[in-house]
């Protein structure tokens, strides 16, 4: 589903008359926890052998100061069926890279890390993606009909079940909107998603006028993922309003066989993504 | 039945054999009719007494002689007749408002130190609606909801939520009945205001527990909202226009004065001013609502009812979103009395509660419904003045369609789907007695037994092992279980049934005069689930029904009373203790997905929850100064193990708080009546803050800053407290002027209180920073209204 009906609406009937300020609050602090932002995406049209991985760890969640880089890791990707193992190389800044990844579209890959004398692991299917047919400009679509919005489109394959993540950033923004989408109640049919802006003085969004640039990436990612970065989504934008469902620990994929208790946060995905920019006219 | 009424008849007449006579008849109020529900009717120095009934029926049973009948109804003239009791009578009394009645707030559990104190019934609170009319009202809309939440015991999520909360109880496990029929959302506007028009309502009654066998259904409360029957000796108009909303009412006898009718609207237009704000000009948000009754006397020994409810709220956000739900309800009684000592009333309802979401930006439209047909019948056997008996039965069929999407355009990226649609009956009889023992000891104990059956005409999914949700041991997370096959369920084919033996236990003993003790126990079973994984309910929750995967709630309650009545009644105190457990309440996996879903069993497991504290009551029934204080200790957890699904459980399978849970609840309400024109009212409430989950730590992924979260419901908002006020002006009447008017006017949250609705955590999209933001509901709101009466 687009979106989560039950949030927005009630969210917006609230909206009303309520008043809205930003407050300090104590907050508890946890004792850190490994971070893995493996996010090996191919995008199409591309051999896929840069790849980047990052590790970083917890910190207070009000805390800006504090620098939270891993370094020192030792990190590795295996094919899981040739037994192909790639090292990335610690740039000592907290990503790990390589320059020789060979990405195989529906392939299972295994991720290790090791880190503080624990061993992290992560299993997980690259996942292919359809083709954005199109990218168009309009009023209509979106919320309000009076401001630009960009819409893009693909064909959502029949007789299986789907699942995409969507990234949307204007250039010059600070940080991406992401959407999650499923199939199913759209399946087989030919998708449409679209972003926009409103303007809004609390936070001095504006909305697209002539000349913006749009990236947009459409990745393919397997249900699991989808699960998980619905769940990162929805409290990122809603948590703790009286309508957002109770905020839970984000498990990922990252396990500590040996301490269970140790799992690291993140995910490993493997996507094919597609990826368009779009000029507003 | 038939045998059974036959049976009773034979006891009656054994019975009687000695040298007893009856006395039975109807309460009534003077001035228009209206029957009075609660009123005790006593003999004088004896201890021979009983309580109106419903219908303001009443029967006392006691050895020839002559007696004094008192009828005592707080707010009313006390009554006093001499009765010679030589034979079987039948009298209609009619009680008169006493000329101090706005020097008194009325509100009781029950009226005279008689019954109160004796009677075993504890854990009720009974509110009339002259009492709650005088508490300050947000925007100047009397509310029901809002009045009970003054008593202890009684909470909601906050303001703009839907709902109650009993005794750390969830808001669907409230059972609530206008003229008897199931209510499915209590709330209109999302929550500001109840669904009940204040103008067209008899009188409530709330049993936290202690909960009489002749209801079932719910574990945690029974809400009892009884509509007006109409003035039976004149035509009436009431009415009120105030800031965002009016209502009408209209009454008055009909067919010859055998029958009264009542008719009343109400409405609100704040959308009207909507359309006046440039930037909300498409927006609208506005609710009506219809009450309608309707009585017709055949004889004096039957009666009939017709009473029916229509409430709708429309909810639109320009061209994004439109949005419409409410309550429909109606059903017919039939009041027959056997004899002086057997009464009975038979009803057929039918409720449903449905909504609709059009979603014009995706192009899809959206509905849901719950329905039931509900026939009962009740019977009430005042054997002897020291035994009297209710049993009756209950069937209840139910129809759930959890959710149908259509497209809405020819060129809508959605498919048509509909979910399954699932079928039920529930069944119940009861069987209770009180019973005084000695002139202190009286019990109250009864069976319920109710059934319940989930009937197919639907394709059910199987899973491996017999699990729908499994826990990845790997991932240390909640999953989807594998689903095997279907079974194809026949229309009415039995898929699961369950039967459940509900005791109800109830003591007093008498101290003396002016206490008592009382301890209750209750065991009640409830079988239909409200889907919500949101902290408070919400219109578009969905009703599931037990079956294969979800087993019915079972909830035992155990309670301890003190009662007194102080200064002759002029106080009175009341303080309880409870701790009530209740099984298999439905729990949600982390990130479970409840919309659209047909497979609802793969996102929840079945938990457990706990609740107990203390209450304390005191209120100040006489004199120019009336109101009461309120304060309530409580907890309220929940746990959920992992059960067959495997892995320790949600939240680790550790008990964690509800989302209900508030230690401390304290509340004082006052009415202070200055002279004929000016009364006075204020209240002022402090709460513990709702449980909630505050983020413990912070990361990055995709360049965002994602908040991290542990153990559900570990935080608190801040406390939430606010005082309100309100004036009523009654201008000089004129004497021979059937009109009366009032003003009130009245400000809510006075001193402005930012009490937070919800804080919610997210980076500043400008600078990038972590923020904590407070939504916060209302501020202070002056309101003014205006009520006649012609």
């Amino acid at each position: 589903m687009k979106i989560h009906i039950k949030y927005i609406l009630l969210a917006l009937s609230i909206h009303f008359i309520s008043c809205n300020d930003i407050i300090d609050v104590d907050v508890p602090t946890a004792t850190p926890r490994l971070v893995i932002e493996a996010s090996l995406d191919w995008e199409k049209g591309t051999v896929g052998n840069q790849q980047t991985i990052k590790l970083s760890n917890t910190k207070p969640y009000f805390d800006i100061a504090t620098s939270n880089i891993v370094t020192g890791a030792s990190v590795k990707v295996t094919n899981d069926n040739d037994g192909t193992e790639l090292i990335f190389i610690d740039q000592n800044n907290g990503e790990y890279t390589t320059t020789s990844f060979v990405p195989v579209l529906n392939q299972s890959y295994t991720l290790e890390i090791i880190y503080n004398n624990e061993t992290y692991n992560a299993q997980e299917t690259l996942i292919p993606v359809s083709s954005i047919i199109n990218i168009a400009q309009s009023y209509e679509g979106g919320f309000d009909d009076e401001v630009l919005d960009v819409s893009i489109y693909f064909q959502d394959p029949p007789d299986e079940d789907n699942f995409y993540l969507v990234r949307f950033k204007e250039v010059g923004d600070l940080f991406a909107e992401l959407e999650d989408l499923s199939d199913e109640f759209v399946n087989g049919n030919l998708i449409d998603t679209w972003f926009e802006k409103e303007d809004n003085d609390d936070t001095n969004e504006e909305s697209f006028v002539p000349g913006d640039i749009v990236n947009i990436d459409l990745h393919g990612i397997s249900e699991r993922y989808h699960n998980y970065i619905r769940l990162l989504i929805e409290q990122s934008n809603s948590g703790g309003d009286p309508f957002s469902a109770v905020p839970a620990p984000l498990k990922g994929n990252c396990i500590n066989h040996i301490q269970p208790d140790n799992y690291a946060l993140g995910y490993f995905r493997l996507t094919e993504v597609a990826k368009v920019s779009y000029t507003f006219q | 039945m038939k045998n059974l009424v036959l049976l009773f008849l034979i006891l009656t007449s054994l019975l009687s054999a000695q040298e007893k006579n009856t006395i039975s008849g109807t309460i009534k109020d003077a001035s228009n009719g209206e029957t009075v529900f609660g009123a005790s009717v006593y003999f004088k120095d004896t201890t021979i007494g009983v309580m109106s009934n419903e219908y303001g029926f009443f029967s006392i049973t006691a050895p020839k002689g002559t007696y004094n009948l008192v009828i005592s109804y707080l707010g009313y003239a006390d009554m006093d007749q001499e009765i010679i009791l030589d034979k079987d009578q039948k009298i209609t009394f009619e009680i008169s408002e006493s000329s101090t009645t706005l020097n008194e707030v009325v509100i009781t559990t029950s009226d005279t130190e008689l019954v109160s104190i004796r009677k075993p019934q504890m854990s009720v609170s009974k509110l009339k609606m002259g009492t709650i009319k005088k508490m300050p009202a947000v925007l100047g809309e009397i509310d029901i909801l809002k009045s009970i939440q003054m008593l202890p015991g009684v909470t909601n999520s906050g303001e703009g939520t839907s709902g109650f909360n009993v005794r750390g109880g969830a808001a669907d496990q409230n059972l609530v009945l206008l003229d008897e029929a199931i209510i499915y959302n209590t709330s209109h506007l999302f929550g500001f205001f109840s669904v009940f028009n204040a103008d067209a309502i008899k009188d409530i009654k709330l049993y936290k527990g202690g909960i009489p066998a002749r209801f079932g259904g719910r574990v945690s409360s029974v809400l009892d909202i009884r509509q007006k029957d109409g003035n039976s000796k004149n035509f009436n108009l009431t009415g009120g226009l105030g800031v965002i909303s009016s209502r009408l009412t209209a009454e008055g006898p009909i067919l010859n004065k055998k029958g009264t009718f009542l008719i009343a609207g109400r409405g609100s237009y704040a959308h009207l001013f909507m359309k006046a704000i440039e930037d909300l000009k498409d927006d609208s948000a506005y609710f009506y609502d219809l009450n309608l009754k309707s009585n017709y006397e055949i004889n004096s020994t039957n009666k009939l009812f017709l009473s029916g409810y229509y409430g709708r709220d429309f909810f639109k956000l320009s061209k994004i979103v439109e949005n419409n739900y409410g309550n429909l309800s109606g059903n017919l009684r039939w009041n027959h009395i056997f004899n002086d000592k057997l009464f009975s009333n038979l009803s057929l309802i039918y409720s449903k509660y449905d909504y609709q979401v059009i979603l014009d930006f995706v192009k899809l439209d959206w509905v849901a419904e719950i329905k039931n047909l509900n026939i009962k019948y009740d019977l009430k056997y005042y054997v002897s003045d020291k035994f009297k008996l209710d049993f009756g039965l209950s069937g209840i069929n139910y129809k759930f369609n959890p959710g149908e999407v259509k497209p809405t355009a020819p060129d809508s990226p959605i498919n048509y789907l509909k979910l399954d649609q699932k079928r039920a009956f529930e069944g119940g009889a009861y069987v209770s007695a009180e019973h005084k023992l000695t002139n202190k000891l009286t019990i109250q104990y009864g069976l319920r037994y109710s059934t319940f059956t989930r009937l197919g005409g639907q394709a059910l999914s199987n899973y491996s092992n017999n699990t729908p949700v499994v826990y990845n041991n790997e991932l240390g997370i909640y999953e989807q279980g594998i689903e095997t096959n279907e079974t194809d369920y026949k229309n009415n084919e039995k898929i699961k049934a369950f039967g459940n033996f509900e005791p109800r236990l109830a003591i007093s003993y008498q101290l003396n005069k002016t206490s008592s003790v009382k301890a209750g126990y209750t065991k009640s079973t409830q079988y239909i689930h409200l889907l919500s994984n949101t902290t408070s309910a919400t219109p578009l929750d969905v009703w599931a029904p037990s079956g294969q995967f979800i087993d019915p709630q079972i909830s035992n309650q155990y309670a301890l009373g003190y009662f007194k009545n102080i200064n002759h009644k002029m106080y009175s105190l009341e303080a309880e203790v409870y701790y009530k457990t209740t099984d298999n309440r439905v729990d949600y996996i982390d990130g479970a997905n409840l919309i659209g879903n047909n497979n609802i069993e793969t996102e929840i497991l079945n938990g457990e929850s706990k609740s107990y504290g203390l209450e304390f009551l005191l209120r100040k029934n006489k004199g120019r100064f009336t109101g009461w204080f309120a304060y309530t200790l409580s907890k309220s957890e929940q746990r959920t193990l992992g059960g067959i699904a495997g892995g320790p459980g949600i939240n680790n399978g550790d008990w964690y708080n509800t989302a209900y849970d508030r230690t401390h609840d304290f509340s004082l309400t006052g009415v202070y009546k200055h002279n004929d024109k000016w009364i006075f009212s204020s209240n002022f409430i402090f709460q513990t803050g709702r449980p909630v989950t505050y983020p413990n730590a912070q990361y990055q992924y995709e360049g965002i800053s994602i908040a991290s979260y542990s153990d559900r419901n570990a935080n608190r908002l801040p406390a939430y407290h606010r005082i309100d006020i309100s004036a009523t002006y009654t201008p000089n009447k004129k004497p021979d002027n059937r009109w009366k008017g009032e003003w009130v006017f009245g400000i809510y949250n006075l001193y402005n209180r930012k009490n937070a609705a919800s804080i919610s955590f997210a980076q500043n999209t400008d600078t990038g920073i972590n923020e904590a933001t407070r939504t916060a509901i209302f501020g202070i709101i002056p309101s003014i209204t205006y009520n006649f009466k012609f």
